[in-house]
């Protein structure tokens, strides 16, 4: 492959791009910071409602907190045009975080820090979680085993949620494979969209073979 | 025939100045292929050319990769442990595509 100056410029040049958003991102964090934490003892006297238009936790992809820039605007608005849940600014609300700054859903269940209502149904009985852990055994020889806990999944899914249309309740049963994974498959159904990111491999693969 | 020869040795002389003048090209990384095999995807194929026009040589030699084929020991295990090239700043969804794309790298990918 033969790399012609043209591309070498359009590497910089993205390099560049990336960069001057970094440090929107950088800056913007900062100032949130600073505007966030009140006199009284670092409290949040910022909102998380999406339905507030000045909820912090709206921002576009400068950073900038998209909520905020326009008040008349409601934050709903700017998910329409585009702009997304922003995890630096969910990181206001003062919750536990993960290594990669987003929020650490599963630490906040084990400290038991929120207690969610478990049906909008006040008729509808409790399930309580099923602490069940099962291996699955990675094909390749050269990464730990994953140990898929039921607990931490069933404390917020009911069992149909995943059985048995996205995995075969019977250990072993389900083919998966890291690449089906990534693209959306099995684990990947959630995890990378509404649960902690395939990038944290060791989060999964975490029993040595 | 004269020419020939002349064309073939002139080939074989001038062919190290092209590898310098565009790169080191592909590498092809298959010292773990059966375990690949068993994870149904293909040998790794490394655009180090890629690499030369995006970064500078010391960034990743000797501190990462010791410059020699064959001579690091490289995994899926060292790369998920944050060595080799899942190294901080490098494959990690931010700077350069996620370890997770596992078709980007190992070609012949089932399903990708
Ligand atoms: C988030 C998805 C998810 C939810 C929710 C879930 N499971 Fe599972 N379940 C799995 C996975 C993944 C496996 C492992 C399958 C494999 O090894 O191929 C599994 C395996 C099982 C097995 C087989 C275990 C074995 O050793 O063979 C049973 C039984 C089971 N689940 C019951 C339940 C019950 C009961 C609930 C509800 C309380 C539930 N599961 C909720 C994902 C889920
Ligand atoms: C949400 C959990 C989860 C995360 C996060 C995760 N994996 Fe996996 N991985 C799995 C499961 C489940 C398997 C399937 C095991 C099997 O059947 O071989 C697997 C299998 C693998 C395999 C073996 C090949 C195969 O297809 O079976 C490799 C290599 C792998 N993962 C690499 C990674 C890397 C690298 C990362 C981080 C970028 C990662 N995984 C993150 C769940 C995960
Ligand atoms: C139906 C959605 C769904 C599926 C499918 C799913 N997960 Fe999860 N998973 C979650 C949610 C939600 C959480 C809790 C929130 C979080 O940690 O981001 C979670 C948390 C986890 C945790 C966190 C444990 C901790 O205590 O830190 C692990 C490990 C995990 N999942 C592994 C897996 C593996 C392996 C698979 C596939 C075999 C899988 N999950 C499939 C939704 C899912």
């Amino acid at each position: 492959m033969k790399a012609s100056p043209d591309f070498r410029i359009s590497i910089k040049l993205t390099f560049l791009v990336a960069l001057a958003v970094l440090i929107g991102f950088a800056v913007s964090a900062t100032d949130s910071n600073a505007q966030l934490v009140t006199s009284d003892e670092g409290a949040i006297n910022s909102s998380i409602d999406p339905d507030d238009p000045n909820s912090v936790l709206y921002t576009d992809t400068g950073g900038k907190k998209a909520g905020i820039g326009d008040p008349n605007k409601p934050a709903s608005e700017s998910v329409r045009i585009g702009l997304g849940w922003h995890p630096r600014a969910m990181s206001a609300s003062g919750l536990p975080l993960d290594r990669y700054g987003l929020v650490d859903w599963a630490k906040i269940v084990r400290d038991g820090l929120i207690k969610p209502r478990h049906s909008l149904d006040p008729n509808e009985e409790e399930m309580p979680p099923l602490p069940m852990d099962v291996l699955i055994e990675a094909k390749s020889d050269f990464v730990d085993n994953v140990i898929y806990p039921h607990e931490i999944h069933t404390w917020w899914l009911k069992c149909e949620v995943c059985h048995p249309k996205i995995f075969i309740p019977a250990k072993g049963e389900n083919h998966m494979t890291m690449s089906g994974i990534a693209e959306g498959q099995w684990c990947g159904r959630c995890h990378g969209k509404v649960a902690f990111p395939l990038t944290d491999c060791t989060r999964c693969h975490n029993s040595p073979k | 025939m004269k020419s020939i020869i002349i064309l073939i040795i002139s080939v074989v002389l001038l062919s190290p100045l092209t590898v310098s003048a565009e790169g080191l090209g592909d590498m092809k990384m298959d010292s773990k292929i059966e375990s690949m095999k068993k994870a149904g995807v293909g040998p790794v194929i490394f655009p180090h050319t890629l690499h030369e026009a995006a970064m500078k040589c010391d960034e990743c030699h000797p501190k990462i990769f010791v410059d020699k084929r064959g001579a690091n020991d490289l995994s899926m295990k060292v790369n998920m442990k944050g060595g080799a090239c899942g190294t901080m700043d490098c494959h990690d969804g931010k700077r350069a595509h996620a370890l997770f794309n596992c078709g980007k790298c190992h070609h012949k990918t089932e399903g990708q």
